[in-house]
């Protein structure tokens, strides 16, 4: 019964205009922004230039953050980025009294006076080279002695905290701080990195994922609201109610078919970078794991496409409207530009769209796996939890009640 | 006059209600979710070009949605006025509903300090929240789908977002971040296209 329904569920996918719109709009997304995909060749000693990145050496990041703290104390403004989008805030005294303990706490600098002089002093020292003045960038602070990097990370989050999260104090942001230009042996290591952790298509296939996660977090919603309010229009609904097959098989084949037509253009779009990747591979004399691609696609997508495929058959059923079009808009509209602060990798949190957005940087994305793998298996757990309330909806449908038809005070004499 | 009155008054009761509600909630988030207080130029276009115009996306797009139903559309293609004449007075006053909901935007920015030149940013946006909800409109129109219209103004926006002015060129929404005007003129003569096209064409379906 299952296996009949599902196919019916796919041939009803294939016929709907919206599943071929989507399927463009993926193919779009890929031509668009890795349709001239190039492999990243090994540096050679003498370049110009081998890009920048964020230093490990945490002397560099507590210094970098600490300047830019007094910075922003200095001018009693402090720039936060809570969903990617700029916010100053401005402290009440008491709160000031608290970053001002803060401060004294990481630099041992007391007041107002002493992180004015503090900060005279800098650019004073800037300014008698003015070489370094251009390279200076943003203020360096050293710390007290006693600090260590344990209490400036506690120290920190609390200055994140009084700032209401997303400052330059944060987690995500604190790495930030620290970019300094590579080096060659820093190139190379990151080259060797891709060619024998991430055996080459490893790393093309985050990017893949990157690129592709940012449009899989909406389209199935549209795919999914459309499917339940079909049936609707085409005014079958009591028709299939009264059918033996259980919500459960009508709601699970649906949901497996709308998933699994959602995956194959993924799967094959993908074959495009694998094979640049293979071609390299042969040329470079470099072992390519052949399978990274669909490894990638079920780890990191198919959470991601679950989940919002849930979301739009769980609220269709429950209100006979596109409000779940809305909601998941505005769910990836937060996910997207949180996610915009850290693209590069390593902070993946519980974010419904988590970011790589390089085919570098093996090593944050190794220190970051557990808690991607934590943030996968969590939506993955939601969109079943999600897809069982909805077969319960469809179970009191079936029965008569919770016929809500877009109408929030509707059918007062359910029983639901 | 009277008989126009009378549909904009119905529609927003029974269907501009939730989302104007909408709206409301979207806007009433902003000043949790980013900055509105003492921003720049940049900011501000920023605030409002890529948050505020989405109501457009709200507003506009589900001009045709009560007429959903094949037998309501009938009995109302029965009727002595032309569907046409409903879904311009509907769509005049969705519009107006919008103009009214960014000045009250604009006018809360300039009162918390942010620095932009009112006229040119209150038109900008507005021509962009005509041109999303027109397109969503237009789509809506010619496949008879509120979902698809949804879809293709927020395509267009995640597009804006992935490829900056790369791929949309004179479409690009997001011109004001950058200081220029000129994209709003293409969104403006594209917004009037979409909308006019679209209601022909839902017209045009029996």
């Amino acid at each position: 019964m299952f296996g009949q329904l599902f196919i019916k569920e796919i041939r009803q996918t294939v016929k709907s205009l919206i599943y071929w719109l989507v399927v463009l709009v993926l193919v779009l997304d890929f031509s668009s922004q890795l349709g001239k995909l190039e492999i990243m060749p090994e540096p050679k000693k003498g370049q110009e230039e081998y890009g920048v990145h964020y230093s490990k050496d945490k002397d560099v990041i507590i210094e970098s953050t600490l300047g830019a703290l007094l910075e922003e104390y200095y001018r009693e403004s402090y720039s936060t980025y809570p969903i990617g989008f700029y916010k100053s805030v401005t402290l009440s005294d008491m709160e000031t009294r608290k970053l001002e303990e803060i401060i004294k706490e990481a630099t041992g600098l007391d007041g107002r006076e002493e992180v004015d002089r503090a900060i005279d002093d800098w650019y004073a020292g800037q300014e008698q080279d003015s070489e370094q003045m251009v390279m200076a960038g943003s203020m360096k602070y050293k710390p007290t002695d006693e600090l260590s990097y344990d209490k400036f990370v506690e120290l920190m989050e609390e200055a994140d905290d009084i700032l209401g999260g997303g400052s330059k104090y944060g987690a995500a942001k604190r790495k930030q701080n620290a970019v300094v230009p590579m080096t060659y042996e820093d190139a190379l290591e990151e080259y060797q990195a891709l060619i024998k952790k991430d055996k080459l298509s490893g790393g093309y296939a985050r990017l893949f994922s990157d690129y592709m996660v940012i449009f899989l977090g909406i389209v199935p919603v549209f795919l999914a609201v459309t499917r339940i309010l079909r049936d609707r229009r085409a005014q079958v609904q009591e028709l299939i109610y009264t059918r033996k097959s259980s919500s459960i098989v009508i709601v699970g084949s649906r949901f497996l078919a709308m998933l699994v037509m959602l995956l194959i253009p993924v799967l094959v779009i993908s074959v495009i970078p694998l094979a640049q990747c293979i071609e390299y591979g042969s040329t470079a004399g470099v072992t390519v794991d052949f399978f990274a691609f669909v490894k990638y696609c079920f780890g990191w997508l198919v959470p991601t496409i679950m989940t919002a495929l849930a979301v739009g058959m769980f609220l269709t059923e429950l209100t006979d409207t596109a409000l779940a079009v809305l909601v998941q808009g505005a769910w990836w509209f937060v996910s997207v530009f949180s996610s915009m602060q850290d693209i590069r990798g390593g902070m993946y949190g519980w974010n419904l769209i988590p970011r790589h957005n390089t085919e570098l940087n093996w090593s944050e994305y190794h220190d970051g796996f557990s808690q991607l793998m934590a943030n996968r298996i969590f939506y993955v757990a939601l969109a079943l939890v999600l897809v069982a309330l909805t077969i319960v909806i469809y179970s009191q449908k079936r029965k008569g009640r919770m016929q809500i038809r877009g109408k929030i005070l509707a059918n007062r004499e359910s029983k639901l | 006059m009277e008989k126009y009155w009378q549909i904009e008054k119905v529609n927003f009761k029974y269907n501009a209600a939730l989302h104007i509600l909408v709206c409301i909630i979207i806007l009433g988030l902003a000043p949790v979710l980013m900055g509105v207080a003492n921003l720049g130029k940049q900011d501000s276009a920023k605030v409002l070009e890529m948050y505020v115009a989405l109501i457009g996306i709200v507003m506009l797009t589900p001009v045709f949605l009560p007429e959903q139903a094949k037998e309501i559309r009938d009995l109302t293609a029965s009727k002595y006025m032309k569907s046409a004449y409903v879904y311009a007075v509907r769509f005049v006053g969705n519009s107006a509903a919008l103009a009214v909901f960014l000045i009250l935007f604009v006018a809360m920015l300039k009162n918390n300090h942010c620095e932009f030149p009112v006229i040119p940013y209150f038109l900008g946006t507005y021509v962009e929240m005509l041109f999303m909800g027109g397109l969503g409109l237009f789509f809506y129109g010619l496949c008879d789908n509120l979902v698809i219209g949804y879809m293709m103004p927020i395509m267009y926006y995640i597009a804006a977002i992935g490829s900056g002015s790369k791929f949309l060129k004179f479409f690009y929404p997001f011109s004001m971040v950058r200081g220029s005007y000129t994209e709003k003129w293409a969104l403006a003569a594209a917004g009037i296209l979409f909308i006019i096209g679209g209601i022909a064409l839902r017209c045009r379906r029996k």
